[in-house]
């Protein structure tokens, strides 16, 4: 087996679909439990005009939730894949504006309780959301490209 | 082909999870209940390392105060330890104690002003609250019962009635150049910034920001209460 099949077996895809998807789960729960406290993480990223704080609030973390939900159970993987990564480069963008112009903010991430942290420990933080959220964009590039080969793989003309 | 199915799968997960949102925000408590649309002034200007604040220009400027009979006075309940299910036992400091104190010497020392807000320092919101100045608590209704100030209000600014309750507080017809503190959490904490402002859209124009808020008032042992307002 080379490398590049190693990476698309169906074997790993799985296993990395569930981890994101499990990820995404997490991370929307506490979320869905505490939707003003969200809202205020949101806030404070100053990204998103003041009438549409709240809707995001309350739509980004069901959104999360499906989409891992979807991952996990397998349904529409190719979709749900590109979705998490539609979000991951959100909060991608989202982190580095904040981390260049040296606001330093909660992420908001897996955690909606804001913890009393200096401004260093902070930007320290959101130097470490980025790699992480750069890994889990990894992880969908892996899921769509094995994902990929094996529909281009199923269309090939069988030779006889 | 494909492309068109990935569009429709994702747009209804989408529009799944716009409906979950939608229902379970219905659904939810109060206190965990956004209103859709939010309100939220300088929702997109950066704050530049605590450029939020400005410090009060407190000296005294007879020439703005206007004297008067405070309204507040005559509707603010009885002391803390009544009104407060669980008060707990005022300071030893002489702050603790509500002082005698003109609506002149208040004026004098805090006019009205055409800023939003203003920040106060621990000891000039000490002053004030000693002397009965109305006190609003911005935080979360769960942290307030935890504990707040001794006759502090609740006007938890992230949950979903909170235009509702300014409504309310406009309506009940106060004076709006008679200060105001208003606190939440000290430190990065805008959430005291955000009712200040919700209240000077609405023709407040002494509101008063205690900066370190309630951890400064615990530090101080300042008068204060648990439990849900009364």
């Amino acid at each position: 087996m080379t490398p590049k099949e190693a990476l698309a077996s169906p074997w790993l895809t799985v296993r990395v679909q569930i981890a994101l998807g499990l990820f995404f789960v997490a991370a929307a729960l506490p979320k869905l439990v505490d939707p003003p406290s969200f809202a205020h993480m949101i806030y404070n990223y100053r990204l998103v005009p003041g009438a549409l704080v709240n809707l995001m609030a309350l739509v980004m973390p069901w959104l999360e939730l499906l989409a891992g939900l979807a991952l996990i159970l397998g349904i529409w993987t190719r979709t749900s894949a590109g979705l998490v990564g539609a979000l991951l480069l959100v909060f991608l963008v989202a982190i580095s504006l904040n981390l260049a112009r040296d606001n330093a903010i909660d992420c908001g991430c897996f955690d909606v309780a804001s913890a009393n942290r200096t401004v260093d420990e902070r930007l320290a933080d959101m130097r470490l959301d980025i790699l992480r959220d750069l890994g889990m964009l990894l992880m969908v590039a892996q899921i769509l490209w094995a994902k990929g080969r094996g529909l281009d793989a199923a269309k090939r003309p069988l030779r006889s | 082909m494909s492309l068109r199915r990935h569009l429709l799968e994702a747009a209804t997960l989408v529009l799944a999870a716009i409906l979950c949102a939608l229902v379970a925000n219905a659904l939810a408590s109060r206190e965990r209940k956004l209103a859709l649309v939010g309100s939220y002034p300088n929702a997109l200007k950066v704050p530049e390392n605590g450029a939020v604040r400005q410090e009060a220009p407190l000296e005294a400027t007879p020439a703005a105060a206007a004297p008067g009979k405070l309204p507040f006075e005559e509707k603010r309940p009885g002391p803390a330890t009544a009104s407060a299910p669980k008060a707990s036992a005022p300071s030893q400091g002489s702050e603790a104690k509500t002082s005698s104190s003109s609506p002149a010497d208040l004026l004098r020392r805090f006019p009205p002003h055409d800023k939003p807000y203003v920040e106060i320092s621990g000891d000039d919101a000490a002053w004030l609250i000693a002397r009965g100045v109305l006190t609003l608590d911005a935080r979360r209704t769960k942290v307030y019962e935890e504990g707040h100030i001794a006759l502090a209000r609740s006007f938890p600014v992230w949950e979903s009635d909170i235009d509702a309750r300014v409504t309310a507080f406009v309506g009940e017809g106060r004076d709006g150049a008679i200060p105001v503190v208003l606190y939440c959490s000290g430190g990065d904490c805008e959430d005291s910034h955000l009712l200040a402002q919700k209240l000077f859209g609405a023709g407040f124009n002494n509101l008063l920001v205690y900066r370190d808020g309630w951890p400064d008032w615990v530090k101080r042992g300042g008068s204060s209460a648990t439990g849900p307002e009364s």
